[in-house]
């Protein structure tokens, strides 16, 4: 880092590279998926070049990389959340739905198998023992130590995930 | 994987020499001289109280004065810390405005127990507020202009003490201007309201310190 800063730009190359290796353990420990890290390693890669005056030769590299990944993983989940959180469906809004049998659908569920294998494995479980198995919304909810309201929000996300593909194919 | 190598090419190209940011220390100092000189100047336009040198005397006033002078400091090199992504590795000397504070708190209860028979209340109130507010305007504007010099990831402390640091500048000069010595009104309208703005620098700090 001590060569970056006077302009090396071979060093401060490798140690950019060697900073991402070090961090996509602690990212993949954190998020599921490859595009996210993609995505938050180079914030992070970012943040690193920006802040790099401030990191004091005379003081460990890691503790000063560390400290910003967590700052920029941090920012990423609070908006991650934050967004799901404006996604998510309101409870006043399913008690309609929630008096419609869940289990009733259109299509079959061989059709679309390819579709719900993608889905959160929790809601895929639920699909897939609603629909091939013919449990009814009850039963699943024994079966998975949930209550019966959880699984048909469960199976109604899902539901929206679905036809939202399904419209875009 | 080949996004992260072409950034990583980017940033290298863009690798100019880079010089190292002043330590904590050096700027915990330089905020500290600013202020002092800032404090001077304020006291020396609106002038000393009266009684000073004898209030000097009394334990309580010589406490919170001593104190208010410990929080600014602890504060300065607090800010100082905070500007670098691991707080200079140093977290204990961070929070240590914590504690004063604290002890700032005990001495003003004990000051207001032993205020006995109360000390008669001012005919002003929030003025003082205000008072302390105006003086306290630029040393919050250079303080955060300095912090956003740095990168800061604890950005919404970084905040609070900030404003708590250049409240406590305003408080020192009121308390040094004031002839007043009525411990309700200090809590009322000197030192609750430096707690409100240290509330409030936690949202400032979120907005302001962005990087």
């Amino acid at each position: 880092m001590r060569k970056s800063l006077e302009g090396d730009q071979l060093a401060y190359a490798n140690l950019l590279r060697e900073t991402a290796r070090l961090l996509r353990p602690f990212l993949s420990k954190r998020l599921s998926f490859e595009s996210e890290i993609d995505d938050l390693l180079q914030e992070i890669l970012i943040s690193i070049h920006k802040a790099r005056h401030t990191y004091d030769g005379k003081r460990p590299y890691t503790p000063w990389v560390y400290a910003i990944a967590k700052f920029r993983l941090q920012d990423y989940l609070r908006a991650h959340y934050a967004d799901q959180l404006r996604h998510s469906v309101e409870l006043s809004e399913l008690e309609n739905i929630l008096h419609e049998d869940v289990t009733e659908s259109t299509l079959s569920y061989e059709s679309i198998s390819g579709e719900i294998q993608k889905l959160p494995e929790k809601q895929a479980v639920i699909l897939q023992l609603i629909h091939q198995e013919g449990y009814t919304a009850k039963e699943v909810a024994a079966k998975l130590g949930m209550n019966e309201s959880a699984v048909k929000v469960a199976a109604h996300r899902a539901y929206k995930v679905l036809r939202k593909k399904l419209e875009q194919s | 994987m080949n996004d992260i190598n072409q950034l990583v090419e980017m940033l290298a190209t863009d690798a100019t020499p880079v010089r190292p940011a002043a330590s904590p220390f050096m700027l915990s100092f330089k905020l500290m001289a600013a202020a002092t000189a800032y404090l001077a100047v304020s006291l020396a336009i609106s002038g000393l109280r009266p009684d000073l040198m004898e209030k000097l005397h009394t334990s309580w006033f010589a406490a919170e004065i001593a104190l208010l002078i410990l929080i600014f400091a602890s504060t300065s090199i607090s800010i100082a810390l905070l500007g670098f992504p691991d707080l200079h590795q140093n977290p204990g000397a961070t929070y240590a405005p914590v504690a004063v504070f604290m002890v700032f708190l005990a001495v003003i209860f004990f000051a207001w127990n032993a205020d006995t028979p109360p000390a008669p209340l001012p005919m002003h109130s929030f003025q003082c507020t205000l008072g302390i507010m105006m003086v306290s305007i630029l040393p919050a504007i250079w303080t955060f202009y300095a912090l956003r010099q740095y990168a800061s990831t604890h950005q919404r402390l970084a905040g609070s003490i900030a404003l708590l640091s250049s409240f406590s500048v305003g408080a020192l000069w009121l308390r040094l201007h004031e002839l007043n010595d009525s411990v309700i009104h200090l809590i009322q309208w000197h030192y609750l309201p430096m707690l409100v703005f240290g509330i409030i620098g936690i949202g400032l700090g979120k907005i302001l310190l962005k990087w």
